[in-house]
């Protein structure tokens, strides 16, 4: 039988105001499959951290664009969400608790939430190429009733 | 996202509606920065999430600077009726360790006006 497949893709300029646009958009494809609403909260804050990261960190805030893509087939949904900014040097650095290059601002938790709330977080990233996000989740068998 | 803060004592109560993120954060932490500076009786921030439906990294980062603030005075940080979704983010984030949960402002208010704070 063939795979229920969906997918949607947009770009958006790195611009602070288009984050709650990527998150919102993509929890409304997401929407699609049968997520409890705590578990479409949670694609929303990964999505969130993982654009946010592009703005801030791909692109220091500066002008650039953000590509977000999502797909599912059957019960498995993927976000890739990619910049074509500054790259990040090391990137299994970059996704430990507490690692920020701006330690002022920012908790360092950005990755901490995406691995939290998605099942696999997959970050290829070469510097002053950009960065590429896989964000992957699977609707949990429910038992019936 | 909007926000309203307003001073009982030695308690600043800020009240959120809305999303608390990268695009939102930058002007309410400038806001309740001003409260710090302008009213160094501060010890006690309560967050009235009620209403905040949304916060990720962005959002707590600019919490956790205050409560940098309010340890030096000796202060504590309270979140006031968070819905589950807000809850699990503190949680996870470890703000649930160096905050308190309460049903109002006006039940902290109390405790602190009765001494138990």
């Amino acid at each position: 039988m063939m795979a229920d497949t969906n997918w949607v893709k947009f770009e958006i300029p790195s611009d602070t105001r288009n984050v709650a646009f990527a998150r919102t958009a993509v929890a409304l494809f997401a929407s699609q499959l049968d997520w409890t609403l705590d578990e479409l909260e949670d694609i929303k804050v990964a999505v969130s951290e993982a654009v946010s990261n592009s703005i801030i960190h791909g692109y220091q805030l500066g002008e650039g664009v953000v590509r977000v893509e999502a797909s599912y087939a059957d019960r498995k949904l993927t976000i890739v969400i990619e910049d074509y900014g500054q790259g990040i040097p090391d990137v299994e650095l970059a996704q430990e608790t507490g690692y920020t290059t701006i330690p002022e601002e920012r908790m360092g938790l950005g990755f901490t939430f995406m691995h939290e709330y998605m099942d696999e977080v997959l970050v290829v990233s070469e510097v002053q190429k950009g960065t590429k996000v896989i964000l992957i989740k699977e609707v949990p068998q429910r038992s019936e009733g | 996202m909007q926000y309203s803060f307003e001073t009982v004592g030695q308690a600043l109560i800020a009240k959120l509606q809305g999303e608390l993120d990268l695009h939102t954060s930058p002007q309410f932490k400038e806001e309740l920065a001003k409260f710090f500076t302008t009213q160094p009786q501060i010890k006690y921030l309560i967050m009235d999430v009620k209403n905040l439906q949304f916060i990720d990294s962005s959002g707590l980062g600019v919490i956790l600077g205050r409560y940098r603030e309010l340890e030096q005075r000796g202060g504590r940080l309270f979140f006031v009726q968070a819905n589950p979704h807000i809850k699990r983010v503190l949680q996870m984030s470890g703000m649930q360790k160096i905050s308190e949960f309460a049903d109002s402002a006006a039940d902290v208010l109390e405790r602190a006006e009765g001494g138990h704070l």
